[in-house]
């Protein structure tokens, strides 16, 4: 068999000393960071609008926000997103009310998101007005379009407006009508047509989100409680399974990984979102999981093996378990890895929380939960005054948690 | 062990197989891919049923005015004077007999006060408007359907939404375009005619509308009459430019939203697209006497909700009209025209519906978001795959039939639940987070396999025999295996309830994926040792 560590014997919990204080310090760091630094929150925290636009040329940013500016918006932020040769720009604006975003009419009905794409494609918002834009229109409507040409068959329209679609799906943005010529189904004619009849735009949409204040308000809630929920189910769960003072040494053990996660996060600018809220309950769930494997051999060690000193049981326990807590964290964290590396930047913020959480939460179940556990057994002894390392005191507290996990 | 145990054991692994891959297969078809990865618009709006009391009281006011006049009740004004209230001034107090007789033919259900010194205050009761708020958020379901289902989107999803059930969900895959689709939502398309009003002693013949709002109000001395508001127009000049009128008209319309019964796209003269429109039999009657006196004036055609009234046309009556009619020089396009005759056709929305939440994915992005998940899927398998190989030799490939049945049993149940919960409205739905999760799944499912080859090789290691370590190594770690997915779960299932769409798609592929891994790596790993120990003679080991 191959091995990577054949009967480890590390003395993890001698250098508990300093370590535990050292990860108590780490805490503090984290909790000073997130004052200082704060966290970029999400719209769908804060409300407002975002959007996501490619560029057929290279885009002006400068010139982006001054047309922005004057059709009405405030303090939008523009930025370039991804590779340059993207030609991608983001677009957030503040939460209607915020940012100085209305002209003159009291209460303007009208929708941010319309605004902004008229604005950047160089048209007016009236009603009653509207061009087909090749780049941004739908599949269905350019069906329609193209029905009305003469000559043209409502199958061949169709066929003709979802090869369009299909060609935007891979990324391509028309330029010119020159364009069109290539995609499957195009005849002159029907170009000549689409020359009259539409407008090819210099931008095409790659997204687009609205978060109304209440909705945002609602989420930010839903949030709290799934959090607060969850992290009471763990706590239920390992008082069930083991002692309550081990439940807590496992929370404390996962609020020093969501802390120093959060912290990292912060420091890299990280947007905060649901998913980011989902990819941190899950690390929490990974991290008691952990914990749980740990705090299974230990109980069963000291059932097994009386005599022995609790510091050295619990070092029995994490040696005895190193070889899997190395593996399954090491292939959990590939796996995670793999979803930072090319899971694209939708995912991103979600796949940094895993992947530094993964390494994190390993690293706690060893030098937070486990002397905590060291701790708190001895200082129960000593209360007792009975010192610690005696026969009698670990017969009794093995016979205890035989009795507790019996049932 | 005897043979036919195992044989059964494997025609059942192999029942489920077929079963999954039946569900799943083809891809296309069965897995209702998230609109993160389709493409497509996400659209929460809030039906403002305020607007729909609004539009109630209009209609008694209207009524009201129409039917006093008819018999002859002389009145000076009759007013909104808080929501849900209306007020009639200025009667004679010699017919009030007949006022209470007219009032309780036309609003029995509403409270009737007689203020004296002529004035009447007509009430809206709270079961009544409750009832109004009601049938406003149903109408606006319903006709939200109809102009959707002559878009022609594709499995659009449209349900009534949140606690108090005035909030409206609309999914549109494959809708990129979301401009035009929120203002076909959105749009309450109230048509409404209103007669212009003149200041006494004015030519009516006179253009009757003005460049701003203190040029129109000065007509009319100090402020406007109370029958009268000011409502903008907005028209396109021939160099592209836009200019605003402001005209003055009377509040109440002759002929509204509800009166129509039909409309289509037409052509004028001048091959200028127009919008037909076609009346209900009694709003054809009153049109008719509408129309009859004011030939030669100018009637305008509004369109919009509460809050966004504006002119869209306003032409000079030549002769009566009854019941159909046409509405040009409004500047339409052909596409434009088309939308508004889909939204007269569908019925007007009664009240005003607001946008609470807006989220489009374009085509491109999603496209992408695919690729990106399944590249990223793909390169976490192969890299736990090759660990597993190298590390476990031949047990590795147990691990590796037993992950690839898992993934298959994963999307197998993706398919499976709008079968079995279809009627709940519960849709399985693969977004970008749910591929995330099944990428953890992965990860999640090898660490089962994982705790039992190290026990295994911990018995081994004892010295324990090849069929006794097996059997140890999967006893002994099942405990294990359940106390690690259960904590991932419970977070799992706080996050279904609490979270959304794609959040919860997230959620649930965990969950079935780690219920899976159990099924894989506890029996399937199993049955599949089995198979190897069969073959193995006394003094071979296990290759693990």
């Amino acid at each position: 068999m191959f091995q990577f560590l054949k009967d480890p014997h590390f003395d993890f919990m001698g250098k508990r000393g300093v370590l535990l204080p050292a990860s108590l310090v780490l805490v503090l760091v984290s909790v000073v960071v997130l004052a200082v630094n704060g966290m970029n929150m999400g719209i769908e925290f804060t409300g407002g609008t975002e959007m996501q636009v490619k560029y057929a040329e290279t885009p002006d940013v400068a010139e982006i926000r001054s047309t922005l500016n004057a059709a009405g918006f405030g303090n939008p932020l523009v930025t370039t997103i991804g590779d340059p040769s993207d030609n991608e720009v983001y677009i957030r604006l503040a939460s209607r009310g915020e940012g100085g975003d209305e002209t003159e009419t009291e209460e303007s009905s009208d929708d941010p998101t319309i605004v902004v794409l008229n604005a950047l494609r160089g048209l007016t918002s009236v009603p009653g007005r509207r061009s087909s834009d090749l780049n941004i229109e739908d599949e269905a409507s350019l069906a329609i379009l193209l029905g009305r040409a003469p000559g043209a068959g409502a199958a061949q329209a169709q066929a003709l407006a979802a090869a369009i679609l299909e060609a935007r799906r891979e990324g391509v943005i028309f330029g010119t009508f020159e364009d069109l010529s290539s995609i499957e189904g195009m005849t002159p004619e029907l170009q000549t047509y689409l020359e009259d009849n539409a407008t090819i735009g210099p931008l095409a949409l790659r997204s687009q989100s609205y978060i109304g204040p209440a909705v945002g308000r609602e989420l930010v809630e839903k949030a709290i409680v799934a959090i607060i929920g969850s992290l009471i189910g763990m706590l239920l769960y390992i008082w069930y399974r083991f002692k309550l003072q081990w439940g807590f040494a496992a929370v404390a053990a996962l609020t020093h990984d969501t802390l120093v996660t959060l912290a990292l996060f912060s420091l890299f600018n990280q947007e905060l979102s649901l998913p980011v809220v989902a990819a941190f309950l899950t690390l929490v769930g990974y991290s008691v999981n952990d914990t749980v494997v740990v705090f299974d051999r230990i109980r069963e060690n000291l059932a097994s093996y009386r005599g022995k000193d609790l510091s050295d049981t619990v070092n029995m326990s994490i040696n005895q378990t190193l070889s899997r807590t190395i593996i399954t964290s090491g292939l959990t964290w590939v796996v995670v890895l793999s979803l930072f590396l090319f899971g694209g930047a939708a995912l991103r913020p979600f796949s940094f929380v895993l992947t530094i959480g993964v390494l994190v939460g390993t690293y706690s179940s060893i030098y937070v939960a486990s002397p905590i556990v060291v701790i708190w057994q001895s200082y129960l002894d000593k209360r007792k005054q009975r010192p610690s390392s005696s026969k009698g005191a670990t017969e009794r507290r093995a016979k205890k948690i035989r009795r507790s996990s019996a049932g | 062990m005897s043979k036919n145990p195992l044989v059964l054991k494997f025609g059942l692994i192999l029942v489920i197989v077929a079963l999954s891959a039946f569900f799943f297969y083809p891809p296309e078809e069965k897995i209702n891919l998230g609109l993160d990865l389709k493409g497509g618009a996400h659209i929460l709006m809030q039906v403002e049923t305020d607007a729909a009391i609004k539009f109630e009281m209009d209609r008694v006011q209207n009524r009201l005015g129409q039917a006093f006049k008819a018999d002859g009740l002389a009145y000076d004004a009759i007013l909104p004077t808080s929501t849900g209230t209306v007020e009639i001034r200025g009667t004679n107090s010699g017919q009030v007999g007949e006022i209470r007789a007219k009032l309780e033919l036309l609003v029995r259900d509403w409270d009737r006060i007689d203020l004296g010194e002529g004035s009447w205050r007509i009430n809206m009761p709270a079961p009544y408007r409750a009832q109004v708020e009601i049938e406003a958020v149903d109408t606006t379901l319903a006709t939200i359907r109809k102009r959707i289902d002559n878009l022609g989107v594709s499995d659009p999803l449209i349900q009534k939404s949140g606690i108090d059930g005035k909030r409206i969900l609309v999914q549109l895959p494959g809708v990129e375009d979301p401009a035009r689709i929120k203002d076909i939502l959105k749009d309450p398309a109230v048509l409404e005619w209103k007669e212009v009003s003149y200041p006494p002693g004015a030519d009516p013949n006179v253009w009757g509308r003005f460049p701003t709002k203190e040029a129109a109000i000065a007509q009319f001395g100090e402020q406007l009459p109370d029958d009268t508001e000011l409502f903008l127009e907005r028209e396109e000049q021939p160099d592209g430019s836009v200019q605003e009128f402001w005209w003055p008209l009377k509040r109440v319309s002759t002929v509204a939203g509800r009166d129509l019964r039909d409309a289509s796209r037409g052509l004028d003269e001048w091959g200028e697209p127009t919008v037909r429109f076609e009346l209900t039999q009694e709003a054809g009657r009153r049109f008719e006497v509408a129309t009859r006196e004011n030939i030669g004036r100018r009637m305008a055609i509004v369109l919009g909700g509460s809050k966004s009234k504006e002119v869209i046309s306003a032409p000079v009556i030549r002769s009566e009209i009854r019941d159909s009619g046409e509405i040009s020089g409004g500047g339409f396009t052909i596409q434009t025209a088309d939308d508004l005759a889909l939204k007269l056709r569908s019925g007007a929305i009664p009240t005003d519906v607001t946008i609470l939440e807006e989220r489009t994915v374009g085509p491109s992005l999603g496209r992408d978001s695919i690729r990106s998940g399944l590249t990223a899927g793909f390169a976490g398998f192969l890299g736990v795959m090759i660990f597993m190989l190298i590390y476990y030799r031949l047990s590795g490939v147990n691990a590796a039939i037993a992950l690839a049945l898992n993934i298959l049993l994963v999307f197998g149940a993706l398919g499976a639940l709008p079968f079995l919960f279809g009627a709940a409205g519960i849709r399985a739905t693969l977004t970008l987070p749910g591929i995330a999760g099944l990428i953890l799944v992965i990860g999640m499912a090898v660490d089962s396999n994982v705790l039992i080859f190290e026990r295994i090789r911990e018995e081994l290691r004892l010295g324990k025999t090849v069929h006794s370590a097996v059997e140890q190594g999967f006893g002994k770690a099942f405990m294990t295996i359940l106390d690690c997915n259960v904590t991932t779960v419970v977070a799992a299932i706080f996050l279904i309830v609490y979270g959304t769409g794609p959040v919860r798609g997230f959620a649930v592929t965990l969950v079935i994926g780690l219920v899976a891994s159990m099924f894989t790596a506890v029996f399937v790993s199993r049955q599949l040792f089995e198979l190897v120990l069969l073959r193995i003679r006394r003094d071979q080991t296990l290759s693990i």
